[in-house]
């Protein structure tokens, strides 16, 4: 027969055998709690962080177009290159966001996401160091047509080194930036950024600070088009 | 010995590693992915966004540790509660989710966030969580189970009375 014991949530067992099941849930405990400092803090932005020159804190560490600009629509792109359904996006409105850059009818703002892993981030890292090249554009277009399938090994430092040459990027600098890294840390102040404006899936546009239509906008030039037009 | 008190320490085992299993899975998939779980808490608009930002870096961590203890048998009472009172929060998150027509996606075992309306799988997810919550009630019920480390797992619980 059973000791009595009382469903009150209580400790299902006292007594002195109790020792090495105390251990386990310490260990158990204590490891976790050991591995969730490095998470919580490598998750936190650093405003100190190197940033590239196109690139503004108040736009949420967006890379800026046409910053000078106003009464133009302001359209904010969250996206991340690895992302198949940014792929499809860019592939749909791209051109037409780029002429809207080069007619100087919109200030756009990017803003690339990481949250699909490390090689999102070499690739985010990678097209701020274009970006002070003024090369933004060209590597945004290339890697979206481009894109290898998710964390595959495609993207190394390497392989964007050598897409800067594609581009005609011909500075060292460039080299060292996506290398060492540079803006790794301006990567990271936008995913917080993101994260702050509860941007939950990519991509994610804002026209004049409005979330665009989910069910329409994204998936057709002509209800983008009206989207933009319309602000 | 009736044909129930036999069982039941093997039905617990079963409950325990099942609830601690996907407990663990589920935590595990998510752990390194602190971003992606972070979305997947705010997708649902439940809670004010910095709130859900530590609750998506956190809670993959608590759901190892407890699916790690479940799995082992560890104080399986308290641990079961907690387990199914987890569950039990993520089935009202689902449930308002569906009740006020967004499209998303639970996020479980990783992944979350906005998915395209017709992609959503609520009343799985609902039902799903709902099975979990009743191991973890036969278990709080029944904590004695076979192979756990929780001092003398043999013992059977029917002295106990509703």
């Amino acid at each position: 027969m059973a000791q009595a014991k009382k469903p009150n949530g209580g400790k299902p067992n006292g007594g002195k055998d109790n020792f090495t099941r105390n251990l386990v849930i310490a260990v158990v405990v204590g490891v976790a709690l050991i591995m969730l400092v490095p998470t919580v803090l490598s998750n936190r932005g650093d405003s100190s962080a190197a940033i590239p020159a196109s690139v503004s804190a108040e736009d949420g560490y967006g890379i800026v177009f046409n910053k000078e600009l106003t009464g133009v629509p302001f359209i904010e792109i969250y996206e991340d290159f690895q992302c198949p359904a940014c792929a499809r996006f860019e592939a749909i409105a791209g051109s037409y966001i780029e002429d809207l850059i080069s007619t100087k009818k919109a200030k756009v703002a990017f803003h690339p996401l990481s949250f699909l892993g490390g090689e999102s981030q070499l690739a985010a890292n990678a097209s701020a160091c274009a970006a002070d090249q003024g090369k933004f554009l060209d590597f945004h277009r290339t890697l979206f047509a481009n894109q290898p399938s998710e964390n595959s090994g495609a993207w190394s430092s390497q392989y964007f080194a050598t897409l800067g040459i594609g581009l005609g990027i011909s500075s060292g600098e460039y080299d060292k930036c996506v290398q060492g890294q540079d803006y790794i840390g301006w990567v990271k102040n936008v995913a917080e950024e993101g994260s702050k404006r509860n941007v939950n899936s990519t991509p994610t546009v804002f026209v004049n600070g409005k979330e665009i239509d989910r069910n329409t906008a994204y998936g057709s030039l002509g209800d983008f088009m009206l989207a933009v037009e319309k602000a | 010995m009736s044909k129930f008190e036999k069982l039941q320490p093997w039905i617990g085992l079963a409950c325990r590693l099942t609830l601690g299993g996907v407990l663990f899975a589920a935590g595990y998939l998510k752990v390194g992915k602190a971003e992606i779980s972070q979305m997947a808490v705010r997708s649902y608009e439940l809670l004010p966004i910095p709130v859900a930002n530590f609750l998506g870096l956190t809670l993959p961590f608590f759901e190892v540790v407890i699916g790690l203890l479940l799995i082992v048998g560890a104080a399986t009472r308290v641990v079961a509660v907690l387990g199914g009172f987890t569950m039990f929060i993520f089935i009202i998150a689902i449930a308002q989710a569906w009740a006020r027509g967004l499209n998303i996606d639970c996020g479980c075992f990783g992944g979350g966030g906005a998915v395209d309306p017709g992609q959503t799988r609520y009343l799985q997810e609902i039902l799903r969580d709902a099975g979990l919550v009743a191991m973890a009630l036969f278990l709080t019920r029944y904590p004695a189970t076979k192979f756990s480390i929780d001092r003398a797992p043999r013992q059977s619980n029917a002295g106990e009375t509703e």
